[in-house]
């Protein structure tokens, strides 16, 4: 059963155009586009029943943020990556696929600003403050610099 | 034009509807910063029923992701485990899991061994402290006493082999830093013993006590289908069935050397939370009774260099609460390149809130402390009534003491009566 899983994978991955590489000791990799990505994931999640998503990891990699869905399928990981450009982070919510998704994807949005069309609690913040100034880059991109972050916030409070 | 009618009907846009529903906003929570995870959920009542609930974290979100990128890889498995205050131990191990999976290091049998031991005593730990509060919460203040006291047992074990009571810093990279003391070996079975005992008396005791039986049955369900999509993890999956435990499905430490199984339940209440974190505290005795017998001999630690190889890891362990994931990326460096955490509470706060719809405001205490995520939020809350705007506050025990009430209405008036002589019940503290 655990050596049939990548293979499987691997097929649907090669039908969104792309390859399944293993890393490590259970640890696969699958990098699709953003047009791709709902496709695929309709056929891990349904088709490979590997419907435990462990989270949502974002990586700012300077031109472009990766944004990696993390799986788990008994002793294998899946790891999804896809890229969107930093000058337009817009990528698709996958919340009709995977509904536990909703509070992952607000994660991404607060930390590095990536905002995900579909998901009905994009205007709120989950884990920033509400008064988080709006022209401020996302905290954990890697321009943005923790003491300045501290410098603007302070700022805000003292002027009230 | 018509003259205007002396009184102007009542709530003309929802004459349709219910002319007589009151929806009331209750912001629950967020802060009590003595208590762990802060939450803040915005409750929409019908009447006294939950219809919508909110969620609002990350009132101590400390930027923990951000600050690890600076510092050394070895300093951020001891910041990492500063993560919880109660399981702290599964942080850093998973940290270093993730981390050691980059290194061509494999960690010694000893200290994979020696792990698993504080693993479990920590899961032992952790879930004796829940249930306790499930009792203060419910109205059971014995079972609180009781169950601290025997929490002290597998504490004193824990700082007798690692030096601390709760942040442990036993734990470093491709292994552990302290070996097992000298002649502990009986100590700890005979612990373990102890605490297998009570464990069954107070699954007894829970299925007998009239008040715990009211307090908990039928309530907080969610169906095995809602937890799978909403990717519920730990008790909150098994509770309703699934057998999603990581020790089992992706075995880590020493799990694939010990024989174990998971408890599930079928129920989905919270009743059967309780008797699953029962359960599992003898499952856990029986680990930590067979891995101290069976402890190999050997190094209990490599020295790896500073710098870790570039590439990207990941890996998961079972925290008393669930599932927890760490992410490590390396560029080659001295300091990761990123290091994703992600923990369970967040994980369960989607079923959390499935959870709650269709309660009432007397059993939101009980269903929040069930998911085991903050018991810190109830201790202070605002009343805000739409229609009359009226306000008022209710602090963490005027809640718990309306739950009571509502349940036991003939203990409430015993308590009424005997309020002149004692502390408790709500009129005294209104007073002073």
């Amino acid at each position: 059963m655990s050596e049939l899983f990548p293979q499987q994978v691997g097929r649907y991955a090669e039908q969104a155009g792309s390859k399944l590489t293993t890393t490590h000791k259970n640890e696969n990799v699958i990098e699709v586009t953003q047009e791709k990505l709902k496709e695929f994931l309709g056929h891990l999640v349904n088709d490979l029943s590997t419907r435990h998503l462990m989270t949502i990891t974002g990586l700012d990699l300077g031109q472009n943020i990766q944004i990696i869905y993390n799986f788990s399928h008994e002793r294998d990981t899946v790891h999804v990556k896809t890229n969107v450009p930093k000058t337009k982070p817009v990528a698709l919510s996958i919340i009709d696929i995977v509904p536990g998704a909703i509070l992952y994807e607000m994660e991404v949005h607060d930390m590095l600003g990536v905002y995900f069309t579909g998901n009905p609690w994009m205007d709120r913040k989950l884990l920033l403050p509400d008064e988080w100034p709006s022209d401020l880059p996302a905290p954990l991109l890697k321009t943005s610099r923790a003491d300045e972050i501290r410098k603007r916030l302070d700022l805000g409070v003292a002027k009230q | 034009m018509s003259a205007q009618p002396e009184k102007p009907p009542r709530r003309e846009e929802s004459a349709g509807l219910m002319e007589y529903s009151t929806e009331s906003l209750v912001p629950f929570g967020p802060i009590h910063p003595a208590l762990k995870e802060p939450e803040y959920f915005k409750l929409v009542l019908e009447g006294e029923r939950i219809v919508e609930v909110i969620p609002r974290v990350g009132y101590v979100h400390r930027g923990l992701e951000k600050a690890s990128e600076s510092r050394p890889w070895i300093q951020n498995m001891y910041m990492f485990e500063r993560t919880c205050g109660i399981c702290s131990f599964v942080h850093s191990v998973c940290y270093a899991q993730a981390v050691e999976g980059l290194t061509m290091f494999q960690v010694p049998a000893r200290a994979r061994f020696l792990r698993t031991i504080i693993l479990e005593m920590e899961r032992i730990h952790s879930h004796l402290l829940w249930v306790g509060l499930m009792g203060h919460w419910a109205g059971f203040d014995t079972l609180f006493m009781w169950v601290w006291n025997d929490r002290e047992v597998v504490l004193d074990l824990v700082e007798a082999i690692s030096g601390n009571r709760v942040h442990k810093s036993m734990n470093t990279l491709c292994g552990v830093r302290k070996d097992m003391p000298e002649n502990m070996e009986d100590r700890i079975i005979e612990r373990m013993k102890y605490l297998t005992d009570r464990a069954r008396y107070y699954r007894d005791v829970i299925d007998t006590e009239e008040t715990m039986l009211a307090r908990t049955e039928d309530i907080g369900r969610v169906t095995a289908d809602t937890a799978e999509k909403l990717c519920a993890v730990g008790p909150m999956a098994r509770y309703v069935g699934m057998r999603r435990d990581v020790r089992l499905n992706d075995p880590y430490a020493a799990y694939d050397e010990v024989p174990f199984d998971i408890v599930t339940r079928n129920e989905g209440d919270v009743h059967a939370l309780l008797r699953l974190r029962l359960d599992e505290l003898v499952v856990s005795a029986n680990i930590v009774s067979y891995a101290v017998k069976h402890l190999p001999d050997g190094p209990i630690r490599i020295k790896i260099p500073p710098t870790i190889p570039a590439g990207e890891h990941s890996s998961h362990c079972e925290a008393p609460r669930g599932e927890i994931f760490y992410f490590a990326k390396s560029a080659g460096g001295r300091t990761p390149e990123r290091v994703k955490s992600r923990q369970p509470t967040l994980a369960n706060i989607p079923t959390a809130l499935e959870m709650l719809k269709g309660q009432t405001l007397a059993d939101v205490p009980i269903v929040l402390t069930a998911i085991d995520p903050c018991f810190g939020c109830m201790d202070r809350m605002s009343f805000f009534d739409i229609d009359s705007n009226k306000k008022w506050t209710w602090s963490g025990e005027q809640l718990r003491q309306y739950g009571i009430n509502k349940y036991f209405p003939e203990r409430a008036k015993r308590q009424l009566h005997g309020q002149k002589f004692s502390s408790a019940g709500l009129g005294f503290k209104e007073k002073f």
